[in-house]
């Protein structure tokens, strides 16, 4: 049967990354994923659900994501008020956001901005070794969420408001002063205007639309 | 003997699985009448997706209610998975059917009339449990090979109320068609929500509908409703297959790429383009028709007026125009800068007329052609009328010919009515 199923999943763990974002961790139950996808995830018994991306790994034996509260939002609200042991409802993972099987040995550009960053965090947790470059476009350089957890010459963070990240600046800024490799394929993740400016620049070095994947965040 | 009368609201979806039901009360006690008559048994097969369509259905309830209000009540579809709670406050209601007990409505009936009251959400859940219909108002037999969706566009509310992506287990399929083709039925339309995404046992689309062409028989496969994602190259190779139809209902929505993003859809309009670049390539007059919606959430002139260049420029034969509206529990439903009823109704004005100017373009194009009908009725005046492989309505004196036949019919001219029909003759 097709039917939106739901389970009851326990937070594990919080890591509070700045003030407004963190991520959570929670039991894993078996729910199968492939890296890109999202869950709806809400309070326990809420008709109120939201779409957040799978931050960790396809073989992790836990789930997480990676939450940003927002000043107008409802669900975000109520997840940065859980406590470790308090219950989720959590819907099976949907999306196609993914790396197809024969690209995986591709040249990967993974350009996000803000939390977008969740899905390529599990692209690289899911597949090492792959061949890739993560653009991260931030305000300030205190959201460079875990940049630790990522080769130091793969992660790019593009910091537009202070002067401590990898590149000054957006990441349109950065595309604008580097060329992408030819046969590179790109997967954009964030908000819609950055994504249409990128698709546009990019557009201009060449790459072609059959080449860029895209999901938007509200 | 029992009067039974059907409402079918909304998608080919529900009109597949009413056939189904009515066909069950066919081979029953029961006498199937207009839905405008007096009847023992009313089945309201309800729609969601758009405000209106919630607003129909009540309408279609309501009426019936009028009609008879000692009538056995039966309403399901969309509404009531959508509405469960509200749906509730519609007056005299016997049964509420959700859509995955929909199928068991002809046992819900029958246990009622004998005496048992069934509590329908007891019943064993079940997308794909409707037997071939063999008695239908139509000629063209529906196939469902898929339900609901995993796309999530943020203004749709058919993953709540259809689930997620289900695809029917091919070697079911085949079987239902080979019945409905012993039935008689000489056009099958393969239908679901998202039945490009058709995905069961290792079959994609491609490969279920190249097997489906190769059954034996004279009959055609129309595709229904697909959305512009999910295929490749394949699917294009197969729609040049004698047996499938030139015609698909491609849903673009807008022509604004901006938009398209807002909406979480699948491509862009450049993509959407290359499609219909690739057709139009190997079948120059396939025949596209498409939904629009207007009035989408922060839709400014600029994004309309790139949907508009848009459906002049692919020249669709006929567009669906939709005037967005909340469904609540949408992500667009959160969305700011909704967009006011009056720029709505104006959109889809302006759509509406180049829609109309587009069809009649495209069915001038057809005077001194071939088109293969499939008669659908012939009228007092001996005059048949049905739809050739492209879809369009044609009208020809019927001489021998009988319902269900194909005849080869030359286009002479085309009647220009409400609705535009090419006229022609054996």
């Amino acid at each position: 049967m097709n039917l939106r199923d739901h389970k009851i999943y326990r937070i594990q763990e919080i890591r509070e990354l700045t003030e407004s974002a963190f991520i959570l961790r929670f039991d894993r139950h078996g729910l199968n994923f492939m890296a890109g996808q999202h869950i709806l995830i809400g309070l326990e018994g809420s008709s109120e659900l939201r779409e957040y991306s799978v931050y960790s790994g396809e073989k992790d034996d836990f789930l997480e994501i990676l939450v940003k509260e927002v000043e107008t939002g409802m669900v975000s609200k109520q997840l940065k008020k859980l406590k470790v042991g308090d219950p989720v409802q959590v819907e099976s993972a949907v999306g196609f956001f993914r790396i197809n099987k024969e690209d995986i040995d591709k040249k990967l550009l993974f350009i996000a901005s803000g939390t977008g960053i969740a899905p390529f965090h599990s692209f690289i947790k899911s597949y090492p070794g792959i061949n890739h470059t993560l653009l991260h476009g931030i305000r300030y350089s205190h959201e460079a969420y875990e940049s630790e957890s990522y080769e130091d010459f793969r992660y790019i963070s593009c910091v537009s408001k202070d002067q401590k990240g990898v590149f000054k600046g957006r990441v349109t800024d950065y595309l604008k002063q580097n060329r992408i490799e030819e046969n590179t394929l790109v997967y954009l993740c964030g908000n819609s205007d950055m994504i249409l400016e990128c698709k546009d620049l990019l557009e201009e070095q060449g790459i072609s639309n059959e080449s860029i994947y895209t999901e938007v965040y509200f | 003997m029992k009067k039974i009368a059907f409402k079918t609201l909304g998608c080919r979806l529900n009109q597949f699985e009413t056939d189904s039901i009515v066909s069950q009360f066919h081979h029953g006690d029961y006498e199937i009448v207009d839905f405008s008559e007096v009847a023992d048994v009313y089945v309201v097969n309800t729609c969601t997706v758009t405000k209106q369509g919630d607003s129909r259905s009540r309408q279609a309830v309501n009426f019936a209610n009028r009609k008879n209000p000692d009538s056995l009540m039966v309403v399901t579809g969309c509404m009531v998975n959508n509405h469960m709670d509200n749906s509730q406050n519609l007056q005299d209601v016997t049964y509420f059917v959700k859509n995955e007990q929909k199928s068991s409505i002809f046992h819900i009936v029958e246990s009622h009339l004998g005496g048992e009251m069934i509590i329908p959400s007891d019943l064993k859940p079940d997308t794909f449990n409707y037997s071939p219909a063999d008695k239908t108002m139509h000629t063209r037999s529906m196939i469902k090979i898929q339900d609901g969706c995993d796309n999530f566009c943020t203004f749709c509310i058919v993953p709540k109320v259809r689930g997620r992506a289900v695809s029917r287990p091919p070697h079911d399929i085949m079987e239902n068609i080979r019945k409905v083709l012993d039935f008689g039925f000489k056009e099958i339309i393969l239908t679901g929500v998202n039945i490009g995404r058709y995905d069961s046992q290792d079959w994609n689309f491609e490969k279920l509908l190249e097997s489906i062409v190769e059954i034996s028989g004279d009959f055609r496969v129309r595709i229904s409703s697909i959305e512009p994602d999910g295929y490749g190259d394949r699917f294009i190779e197969l729609l040049q297959h004698p047996k499938v139809t030139p015609h698909l209902h491609l849903c673009l929505q807008s022509g604004s790429d901006r938009i398209l993003l807002q909406m979480k859809r699948m491509y862009t309009s450049s993509e959407y383009r290359n499609i219909i670049d690739k057709i139009k390539r190997e079948i120059p007059d396939f025949n596209f028709t498409t939904d629009i919606m207007v009035g989408f959430p922060g839709e400014t002139e600029k994004d309309f007026q790139q949907t508009v260049s848009m459906v002049e420029e692919i020249g669709f034969s006929h567009v669906h125009t939709f005037k967005y509206s909340i469904r609540n529990g949408t992500r667009a439903a959160r969305m700011e800068d909704q967009i006011r009823g009056n720029v709505k109704s104006d959109r889809s004005e302006i759509i509406r007329k180049l829609a109309e100017e587009n069809k009649l373009t495209y069915r001038r194009t057809f005077i001194g052609k071939d088109q293969r009908v499939l008669i659908e009725k012939i009228n007092r005046k001996g005059i048949a009328k049905g739809y050739g492989q492209h879809y369009i309505p044609v009208e020809f004196p019927a001489n021998s010919y009988s319902r269900n036949d194909f005849a080869e019919v030359q286009i002479k001219e085309i009647n220009r009515g409400k609705e535009p029909v090419l006229v022609g003759v054996v």
